[in-house]
């Protein structure tokens, strides 16, 4: 194993070659691992209205998501996240557009709405009027921010198995974490859902376009979901989970009391770090107690529960390293060392040219080395080493490619 | 799950098409549009009905006297002077002053304040005290205060500066810091008298204002500009207590109270209702008279702060980093898909 690992650090140095990643022996990542990185780069995301930084980041997603995603199902999905994040900055725009944040005269006119006059105790809101591509543009830039983030968490559930995210967390979690693996699983299993159904539609030579083709789709498809959802409990159910173990009343009731303490303390405490006005102790000292509490919580309720896992996910070198590679981006964009924070907002008024900081660029960059620091993905999904199918899957593949 | 990739060859070809042709429609479409949208844009060019004046063009009852209160960066309480009908906003983007709004709400939303002969046009708060992204937070932003002519109470303002119409003879006041709800905190510590015009008629001249100012355009026709000034102003009960508790983010050494309005430098002439005891006249308050009021200065009307709109060569950078980014994305894609 260990001579494996160095193997893989060896290559990582030249992986950026495509052909290198022969010289590797495939693996699934940690879930956890892809979770991290892509949430950091979220983060990271979060800080930045540069829309030259936005660009970049949604290239380094398309590239990490290019060398290193699955054949599974719901890997295929990424552009399903790309067409709402579309929609997103499409949303926007019109928005900005149809409530009109007002024009200036130094401003570039671009055309004028109908506008709508709205009473004068209503004087806040304007609907309609002159539009500004300013104002367009900041709106287009806005949207493209969220797109990003967006995108970010398609990648992630386009680079993880969403089911395998949920063996890692801590036994007192198990309740909380069915909850959270069906919440993030919703996105995959609707996409995969709409390719299945869309497939069918096809092969039964019906309508794929329009609006009656839609009607077509979305029933199936929101059945198909359900009825996902009850399989996947009843799974749960017979495999154990919800189970009180063997915990006395007690114990229940003090880890639950302990928990929802710490919640309060944890909701606290980001108020009073966001919010300047608030008294100093209700800061970072409530996050901190919120944190502990949580903590002493899950420890109480984990020694309860005792559960083991089949071939559980090992965290390797490779895991360190996509996940230390988001975590530096984020860290780089909060950290305003060696580059002026205004670049990182460039205003639109007066309008020009954004600039592209140095350091945030590395960093963003940084975050896509994970795109050849971790393993290559197993050939093909599932336990099916048959020649015939993965042939099958890999001419279907290509024709889906764009 | 691998039955799933079986497909009808015919169909693969069609969903390969319709795959490729979507985004290129949906990029020309919005390339399309653009160039319509920019093709459209309407310069008009009525001449400018708001204009700014040297301080002595305005008296008791015309003109707009603008003050801006840069006491936390170490400067003076500006005053200007324009000409009515204006808006907040025009006579606050004129003659050398610009603004920058956020992000979030656009120019409308006061972000920065700038003036060309002050620091050099450097607008206020700084990019590092405030990103002006979001709403900037209710403890650190420019307030909007009026004071109408012949009164010495600050009112807040309860409309945004492109809404609000300043009448002739009154005075507009931008601070910068916190204010509540209630509107007991985070008043002005000057008085509209400090401020206003005193002379019945213009002085120093009937001078126009210099060649090379630059006046705001007019706005394009059809803009909303809010209700019309003749209405009267809601007049919500201004508590006159004393600024007792300001939440200051950062020392101010310079907004302090004056121990009493005789402290102004221009004494009032005219009248004031001395039921309106302005705020700072209470020498109660705890901050007071621990120094003089900041000074105010006239800004004479200046040309705009120039104004670079950069290099496009970043854009051309970005531009050719995404590719090559993308680019080894899709190859290696590809590779790995032909090597397996």
């Amino acid at each position: 194993m260990a001579l494996r690992t160095t193997a893989a650090a060896r290559s990582s140095v030249s992986g950026a070659l495509p052909g290198a990643d022969e010289r590797r022996l495939p693996r699934t990542l940690h879930p956890l691992a892809w979770w991290m990185w892509a949430l950091a780069l979220a983060t990271a995301v979060s800080r930045t209205n540069n829309p030259l930084l936005l660009l970049l980041v949604l290239a380094v997603l398309g590239y990490v998501i290019g060398m290193r995603r699955t054949e599974a199902p719901w890997a295929r999905g990424f552009k399903y996240y790309l067409y709402l994040a579309l929609t997103v900055v499409a949303i926007r725009v019109v928005f900005r557009a149809v409530f009109a944040s007002g024009i200036t005269p130094h401003d570039h006119f671009l055309f004028s709405l109908p506008h709508i006059p709205t009473p004068d105790w209503y004087a806040g809101i304007r609907l309609g009027g002159p539009v500004s591509l300013e104002a367009l543009l900041s709106a287009a830039v806005d949207g493209l921010r969220l797109a990003c983030m967006l995108c970010c968490v398609g990648a992630a559930n386009t680079l993880a198995n969403p089911k395998r995210a949920l063996r890692v967390l801590p036994g007192a979690l198990y309740e909380l974490g069915v909850a959270v693996t069906v919440s993030i699983s919703v996105a995959p299993q609707l996409v995969q859902s709409v390719q299945r159904v869309h497939r069918a539609r096809r092969l039964r030579a019906g309508r794929t376009k329009g609006l009656r083709a839609l009607r077509g789709i979305v029933v199936p498809v929101l059945e198909d979901a359900l009825e996902r959802s009850l399989r996947l409990a009843a799974a749960m159910d017979s495999r154990g989970y919800g189970r009180a173990g063997r915990a006395t009343k007690a114990s229940r009731r003090l880890t639950g009391g302990l928990l929802l303490a710490g919640m309060c303390g944890l909701c606290t405490g980001a108020y009073g770090l966001l919010d300047a006005g608030t008294p100093g102790f209700l800061g970072l000292p409530a996050l901190a107690a919120g944190a502990a509490l949580c903590v002493a919580g899950l420890r109480l309720g984990g020694r309860r529960v005792t559960r083991t896992a089949y071939r559980p996910d090992p965290w390797r070198f490779e895991e360190w390293t996509v996940a230390g590679c988001g975590v530096v981006s984020a860290v780089l964009l909060f950290a305003d060392v060696g580059y002026d924070a205004a670049a990182l907002n460039p205003t639109l008024h007066p309008l020009s040219w954004p600039t592209l900081p140095l350091v945030p660029t590395a960093a963003i960059l940084l975050a896509g080395a994970a795109g050849f620091l971790a393993p290559p993905p197993l050939p093909a999904t599932g336990a099916t080493p048959a020649p015939a199918p993965r042939e099958s899957a890999r001419r279907s593949r290509k024709a889906t490619a764009k | 799950m691998s039955r799933h990739d079986e497909r009808h060859p015919v169909i693969r070809r069609n969903e390969r098409r319709s795959v490729l042709r979507r985004p290129a429609r949906a990029v020309l479409g919005a390339v399309g549009a653009l160039a319509l949208a920019v093709g459209a844009q309407a310069v008009t060019t009525v001449p400018a009905a708001a204009a700014p004046r040297p301080i002595g063009q305005c008296t008791t009852r015309s003109g707009a006297v603008l003050a801006v209160d840069f006491s936390d960066w170490g400067g003076p309480i500006l005053r200007s002077c324009g000409t009515t009908p204006t808006t907040g906003y025009e006579l606050l983007n004129q003659g050398g002053w610009r603004t920058t709004g956020t992000g979030h709400d656009g120019p409308a939303f006061i972000c920065r304040i700038g003036y060309s002969g002050f620091k050099g046009g450097k607008q206020f708060p700084t990019a590092a005290q405030d990103d002006c992204v979001l709403t900037p937070p209710a403890t650190a932003y420019w307030s909007y205060w009026h004071a109408d002519p012949g009164a010495n109470t600050w009112k807040y303002s309860q409309l945004g500066a492109m809404l609000y119409k300043p009448k002739p003879g009154s005075v507009d006041l931008w601070i910068f810091g916190g204010t509540n709800v209630e509107g007991t905190q985070g008043r002005p510590t000057v008085t509209p008298d400090q401020l206003r015009a005193h002379n019945t008629r213009p002085t120093g001249g009937r001078a126009p204002a210099p060649h090379e100012t630059k006046t705001a355009k007019p706005l394009p026709p059809g803009t909303d500009t809010g209700p019309a000034p003749e209405r009267p102003a809601p007049e919500h009960p201004v508590p006159e207590r004393p600024v007792t508790e300001r939440p200051a983010p950062k020392p101010k050494p310079k907004r302090t109270t004056p121990p009493s309005p005789s402290a102004s430098k221009k004494p009032s002439p005219s009248p004031s209702p001395s039921t309106d005891a302005s705020p700072s006249a209470d020498a109660d308050a705890p901050k007071a008279a621990a120094k003089p009021s900041t000074e105010v200065v006239d800004a004479a009307p200046a040309a705009d702060a120039a104004h670079d709109s950069g290099s496009y060569v970043p854009a051309v950078v970005t531009g050719a980093l995404v590719l090559l980014v993308g680019g080894a994305g899709v190859h290696a894609a590809r590779r790995r898909r032909r090597t397996e």
